[in-house]
């Protein structure tokens, strides 16, 4: 009889082996002398310091008929209601100076890491619209019958799967960037869009490919264009076919984005070296941005799983 | 527009040439005239060129030279829209090719939506209609890929008559089934050629030859050896080479 793995035991293993990871990680921090200060990292991540406020003009505190507190400039044109303060630090008949701190209003505001991350989000985003465009276009073109339409396709994929996106960035940013007068981001983004969109095509021809030729004849049988049967028949299901390979190409552009801080783009890398020169907590900015990361590829790839198990229905 | 076309003649093949790009001569001098509503079966040892002489009549291979006039239209004429063309020409594959991403109405409804640009209530019973016709009706929910082999190819005729086309070519249909199932897609055949409809149909099902063909040809190395009806090709072969096909596959 075939005997059954224990999946207890070796579920265990697998937990056994993790916290064996994070002890040595403990101990090689020990090691150095590493001071953990998680709490340092949390104004960066979530600010809810308050807000300062501060005397425009050189004045007096005065008291209203309501008993409120006012501050009143010495011109006598501006007035402050300070009761609109959570916490005042002034009392009646104050001399105020200009630039003298009257109150402070509690707030909360996200912190340069969650800027980042968002700036990191709207650039996967725009990069991966225009990347899935271009990567389709010249999929098409690539497995045209049309030899110029080929040749740049062909042209396009060599060139960018044979230079760094380093090298790339550069260029588009100094010379695309200066002859066309574009911002920094928008350097980023083609950037990004260009080197993912080669990849896509890649994986769009191959997708392409992979569906029998019958598929197109019958098609074309049925009276349909070159372009009616790869709208309606080929490409609903090469896309599917290529959804794996997509998901993972995306998943690559999110961690490619994290180039474009070398244009100084503050997306979530930059703003995290930014951080650690102003919290002295490297470890633990360092592992912020690599868990903030691992939370957008990772629900990237649980999205693109859904979408494949609905796909699934037709098999 | 040639659904006009009132001629007799639905199908002139006049010496037809394929050649492949690797030099194979798939087609040497093919000529035949199909006239409307006639069955003709064609059939020949593999490798023959039947396979590729039904598929230059909807140009899925084009030719090296000849001509090929269809429902009255010259197909290589600068001003024909081949894709006008084949609307009028229906096509059966050996391997079905359904769309596996679209339910069977949805297979048979795409072409009538999508090329003729037709209303999609007036498509949807049409598609009913011929469902019952090839008696799946019950199956128009499923998935091709739930089907068995023969019901998979009576939805390919159903998706090639929801076109309505004049001409039906059928490219070896039963080939790729299960002994049990090549008399269900025979019977919608039989039927089909009952109605009228002009069909090429290539195949290696003598039976089907004897019963429904008006006229069989047989081919060879390229080449249209023999043009004659049932009866005296399958029972007074005079061409030698026909005599041996025969003797090897009966």
């Amino acid at each position: 009889m075939h005997t059954q793995p224990n999946k207890l035991l070796w579920h265990s293993a697998f937990v056994a082996i993790l916290l064996a990871l994070a002890l040595a990680i403990q101990a090689s921090s020990d090691r150095i002398n590493y001071q953990w200060n998680w709490h340092r990292v949390t104004p960066y991540i979530l600010n809810t310091e308050p807000t300062p406020i501060f005397a425009e003009q050189n004045g007096n505190i005065i008291e209203n008929a309501q008993g409120q507190l006012l501050f009143e400039s010495e011109s006598g044109d501006q007035r402050l209601d300070l009761s609109q303060f959570e916490q005042v630090m002034v009392s009646e008949g104050d001399t105020i100076f200009e630039g003298d701190q009257v109150a402070s209003q509690p707030q909360w505001q996200f912190g340069p890491i969650i800027q980042g991350l968002g700036v990191t989000i709207e650039i996967s985003i725009y990069s991966l619209v225009f990347a899935i465009i271009l990567g389709l276009a010249f999929g098409l073109m690539r497995v045209s019958h049309n030899i110029v339409l080929r040749n740049l396709a062909i042209t396009y994929v060599e060139i960018i799967r044979g230079t760094p996106l380093l090298v790339q960035i550069f260029i588009i940013y100094f010379f695309v960037g200066t002859v066309l007068e574009l911002e920094r981001f928008t350097s980023g983004v083609i950037a990004l869009a260009v080197f993912t969109g080669a990849y896509v095509a890649e994986i769009t021809r191959g997708g392409i490919q992979s569906i029998p030729k019958g598929q197109m004849e019958a098609a074309r049988s049925l009276g349909m264009t070159y372009l009616q049967a790869m709208y309606y028949v080929i490409l609903p299901q090469a896309f599917k076919r290529v959804l794996p390979p997509l998901a993972g190409q995306f998943i690559n552009l999110i961690k490619d984005s994290s180039l474009v801080s070398v244009i100084a783009i503050t997306d979530l890398t930059k703003a995290g070296r930014e951080v650690v020169s102003g919290s002295f907590a490297p470890f633990e900015v360092w592992f912020t941005v690599a868990l903030l990361y691992l939370l957008l590829t990772g629900s990237l790839s649980w999205g693109v799983q859904r979408l494949e198990k609905r796909l699934a229905a037709s098999d | 527009m040639t659904r006009d076309y009132q001629g007799d003649d639905m199908i002139i093949a006049n010496n037809v040439d394929k050649i492949y790009p690797n030099g194979c001569h798939a087609l040497n001098q093919v000529s035949a005239t199909i006239k409307r509503g006639e069955v003709v079966v064609v059939v020949g040892p593999s490798g023959s060129g039947k396979s590729t002489f039904l598929r230059t009549l909807n140009q899925l291979e084009t030719i090296n030279s000849g001509n090929i006039t269809i429902d009255g239209t010259d197909m290589y004429d600068k001003k024909t829209d081949i894709n006008q063309l084949r609307e009028e020409v229906g096509m059966v594959f050996q391997s079905f090719n359904l769309f596996p991403h679209k339910d069977v109405l949805a297979n048979v409804m795409l072409a009538p939506m999508k090329v003729a640009k037709r209303p999609k209530a007036e498509v949807e019973q049409l598609a009913k209609k011929l469902l019952i016709k090839v008696g799946l009706k019950d199956r128009m929910f499923n998935y091709p890929n739930n089907l068995s082999g023969g019901q998979q190819q009576r939805v390919a005729i159903a998706r090639a008559l929801a076109m309505e086309p004049n001409i039906m070519l059928f490219d070896e249909p039963t080939s790729a089934l299960d002994p049990e199932m090549v008399g269900e897609v025979l019977d919608v055949m039989k039927s089909l050629a009952a109605e009228g409809m002009t069909m090429v149909v290539v195949t290696h099902e003598m039976g089907f030859a004897k019963e429904v063909a008006d006229r069989v040809l047989f081919m060879e190395s390229g080449q249209l050896l023999v043009d004659s009806d049932p009866e005296s090709f399958f029972d007074n072969p005079t061409n030698p080479r026909l005599q041996q096909f025969l003797s090897m596959i009966i």
